[in-house]
């Protein structure tokens, strides 16, 4: 009777670990998910993520979450150019989406926060999105709603005051990681080995991506694993008519976000957005740079860029084979990443690209 | 009387074989190559390393007038022991020739070469020569 | 704060523009006695225009000069003046020389120019002179000399040789590992001036001096190199605080040889291999330089940019501006004698891209 109850416990313990081994794994293309050693990652934290993701409460006019600009049917995205807050108040920047920011190295175009944890907290006290003066309506809430009490003790064993802004942080970062995506009709074609995954014109348009359109060297591919961005800055000529074109509107804008902080300088005024990475490091070299995103499900989050000022892939490889230029015929940003240039691609290859482009979907979240 | 025949035609027979052997064997010996043909194939190998040496130092091979020495003097930093190698720039393993081409079409803005176009071995011949003595390290960033 | 070692060089020589640590506190670190006089000038070189055909100049190296110019009209405050290194045309052709004076134009400032041997050996500083100004000068600002030098000249029997034409002896000079190259050198007539000129200057004065080539002997194959530079160190040596600012080599590179400080700039076309990576031959990288973050060639302005000079107590802390790649500062240390790598000094703080060449 001992052995079997024994050999019970250990099968269930196997298949615990199964389980959450097939729940946690990375998906075919895809690295193993980053797990910071003092966030593990739960299904109790998964669901008290969850529910805080889609909270309303948290905002000042009880009407704006998380998943207001994070849609879940909207690729984690809004599909508007500029995400709007309370009150349909426009910020200035698209909202990235937040399959595979676990892969991300820096949060935000601007890499202003390091990670999912510490971004998290930022869009609640931005006047253009949740609107809060501070975190206390939060804790407020999540320290006395009694579904919060049972979640949080459950998830952090912690619950009524002994519930912080880092719980809350925790429980939004772990949710967030579990929202990743492989195993689109590209990993099946390059890693799974079918040749069948991919049709021929995406097939083409994989050859554009690593040769002639010069695209891989910053929507990085590797042997094994794909995050389609290489975690860098670049000033890829974007809104460059947006940018300080002298001095005087510089040091303007750097007044901008030394008054009001980088959060809310760069959300509320579309010139100091236009500092990019500049506007976090103060560096000469960055200004107007902003992070590679990936493009791993690009197809479900239009408009593109960190202005959503493109609005369709085809116009996004336009934008690109002109060099970083709407049109041909604009002038050249001194500013340019140096790895932006001409492609003089033919309208077959653009078009094969955007099919390329298009196989880059996960299937659990493709539109349905 | 008889065994004394059947001794000559012994005899005879081993003096055949051995001597179809001794010629065999000479003629084995004549095929092999020796100082002069070294010094032939090392000539070969070397106008092969100076036409090569033309080209990288040729305005035309691109499309822009930019010449491979211009970065790379006397071939240094294209570190031609390290490949095969994940080439950053193409996302995958590959040999010096697909990074000779990375770089004829990119800082060149010219056309690629195939691996056993005349142009390409030539510039391999001389970009290799250029870095010899340098022990193999393939794989090496 | 506490300044101990690692802070002093990590803080030495900050930017201008969003300083972390107040300036005066970087002052008294380097024990600097007249803060009054300590000023900022700009350094742009080796742009190397190069001409294709028609209208058409090689883009890389347009944008190279172009975006430096954009960064620094945005340096703030303002630098009291800028240098150009040297070579600013690839083959010394009069549209190169054209085009990137065009270009220099938008730059905000006063600018002093020292000419390249790609400038120089088509038509032997002729365009130059009548465009630009005087091949070697001098000059004073805020109690330091500056001089210019034009050490690029080489032996009278190679240059005026008999060449086919003026293009191939200047084809001959743009090749930097040209077998049959000849070496830089300042010549008796300029030792001579800077004697003359150097008499007048107290030798308690600070001494800065511009030339294209290292005025040092670090590697003859591709002319890291000048021929008599032992006779123009002999002149700085009376002087206590002496500095050598060059061009020409394309990479982060400084030494001190006795009083002299000597640093290179970087330039704003394309990046060098480091000497050493070319085995089949010795070579005399100063063993001070950490080496610049390695480049990678997809991105066009990888180990190029610019700097800026903040002249301290008469000595220099040298700022490049590498985009895509890492800014990096080399600071005179008054206490140690030495120049230094403001983070990477110790061999224990480099990374990876500075040691894996």
């Amino acid at each position: 009777m001992d052995r079997k109850y024994k050999f019970i416990l250990q099968c269930a313990a196997f298949m615990a670990t199964l389980m959450s081994c097939i729940v946690f794994a990375a998906p075919l293309g895809l690295p193993p998910v980053p797990i910071p050693p003092d966030n593990p990652i739960t299904p109790e934290k998964v669901e008290l993520g969850d529910k805080l993701f889609h909270d309303k409460r948290f905002s000042s006019t009880g009407e704006v979450s998380c998943a207001n600009c994070h849609d879940r049917a909207k690729g984690f995205s809004d599909a508007l150019p500029v995400s709007e807050g309370i009150n349909k108040l426009k910020g200035t920047r698209n909202a990235p989406t937040v399959i595979n920011a676990v892969y991300l190295k820096t949060q935000f175009w601007d890499g202003r926060e390091p990670t999912l944890e510490s971004q998290s907290a930022q869009p609640f006290i931005n006047p253009v999105e949740m609107g809060l003066q501070n975190h206390d309506p939060i804790l407020k809430i999540v320290q006395n709603d009694p579904e919060y009490l049972k979640l949080f003790e459950r998830a952090f064993g912690k619950s009524g005051s002994e519930v912080t802004m880092v719980e809350v942080e925790q429980a939004l970062a772990t949710f967030e990681r579990t929202l990743i995506g492989g195993n689109s009709p590209f990993d099946r074609y390059f890693y799974g080995g079918d040749k069948t995954a991919m049709s021929p014109a995406a097939i083409r348009g994989l050859d554009v991506f690593i040769n002639q359109g010069r695209c891989v060297s910053c929507h990085v591919i590797e042997q094994t694993q794909a995050l389609f961005t290489d975690n860098r800055f670049h000033m890829i000529g974007v809104a460059a008519h947006q940018m300080p074109k002298d001095l005087g509107e510089l040091s303007a804008a750097v007044e901008h976000v030394r008054q009001k902080g980088a959060d809310i300088a760069v959300l509320s005024d579309p010139k100091t957005s236009s500092l990019g990475r500049y506007a976090v490091t103060r560096d000469l070299t960055e200004i107007g740079a902003f992070k590679t995103p990936t493009l791993r499900n690009i197809e479900l989050s239009a408009p593109y860029m960190h202005d959503g000022s493109i609005e369709t892939l085809e116009e996004v490889v336009i934008f690109y084979n002109n060099g970083g230029r709407v049109n041909e015929t604009d002038p050249v940003p001194e500013l340019l990443s140096g790895g932006i240039r001409p492609l003089n691609l033919t309208d077959e290859q653009q078009s094969d690209l955007v099919e390329f482009l298009k196989a880059l979907t996960s299937p659990e979240f493709a539109r349905q | 009387m008889e065994r004394k025949s059947l001794n000559l035609k012994a005899s005879l027979l081993v003096l055949l074989i051995f001597s179809a052997v001794l010629a065999m064997s000479l003629s084995l010996r004549a095929k092999e190559f020796n100082q002069e043909d070294l010094e032939r194939w090392d000539n070969e190998f070397m106008s092969v390393v100076m036409e090569g040496e033309k080209l990288f130092h040729s305005p035309s091979l691109g499309n822009n007038k930019v010449s491979c020495d211009q970065c790379h003097p006397n071939a240094a930093n294209t570190h031609p022991e390290t490949y095969p190698k994940f080439q950053q720039q193409l996302g995958r393993v590959v040999s010096l020739f697909e990074m000779v081409n990375w770089c004829l079409q990119n800082p060149l803005e010219g056309d690629p070469l195939a691996a056993d176009d005349p142009e390409m071995v030539a510039l391999l011949a001389y970009i290799t020569y250029e870095r010899r003595g340098v022990p193999l390290e393939p794989g090496k960033h | 704060m506490k300044i101990d070692r690692r802070t002093f060089l990590k803080t030495a020589g900050t930017a201008l523009v969003g300083s972390a640590l107040p300036v005066s506190l970087v002052k008294v670190a380097f024990g600097a006695a007249d803060s009054a006089r300590d000023f900022t000038f700009g350094y742009i070189s080796d742009a190397h225009i190069q001409y294709i055909k028609g209208k058409d100049f090689v883009r890389n190296w347009d944008m190279g000069l172009k975006r430096s110019i954009m960064e620094a009209n945005l340096l703030s405050p303002r630098p009291d003046f800028f240098m150009f290194g040297g070579d600013l045309a690839q083959l010394g052709m009069k549209e190169e020389l054209d085009h990137g004076l065009d270009i220099m134009s938008s730059l905000r400032g006063e600018v002093h120019y020292v000419i390249g041997e790609h400038d120089y050996y088509l038509d032997l500083g002729e365009y130059w002179q009548e465009k630009i100004g005087p091949l070697y000068y001098s000059f004073d600002h805020k109690g330091v000399h500056f001089v210019v030098l034009n050490s690029i000249l080489t032996y009278d029997g190679w240059t005026h040789k008999d060449w086919d034409s003026p293009m191939d002896r200047m084809k001959a000079m743009a090749r930097l590992d040209n077998p049959e190259g000849s070496p830089f050198m300042v010549g008796e007539e300029q030792i001579a001036w800077l004697r003359k000129d150097l008499e007048k200057v107290n030798k308690g004065t600070p001494l800065c001096v511009f030339s294209h080539s290292p005025l040092q002997k670090i590697f003859k194959g591709w002319n890291f190199w000048t021929e008599d530079a032992e006779k123009v160190q002999a002149l700085l040596k009376p002087f206590r605080k002496a500095t050598v600012i060059y061009g020409h080599v394309h990479q982060v590179q400084y030494n001190q040889i006795g009083n002299i400080t000597f640093h290179a700039v970087m330039a704003t076309a394309w990046p060098w291999p480091y000497p050493e990576s070319y085995r089949q031959a010795a070579s005399c990288l100063p063993k001070l330089t950490v080496h610049m973050n390695r480049a990678d060639p997809f991105f066009e302005r990888d180990a190029t940019g610019w700097q800026y000079i903040n002249v301290m107590d008469g000595k220099a802390a040298m700022h490049y501006q590498l985009p895509d790649n890492e800014n990096r500062s080399v600071v005179y240390n008054h206490r140690t004698g030495y120049p230094e790598d403001a983070k990477y000094q110790d061999y224990a703080d480099r990374v990876p891209p500075q040691k894996h060449y």
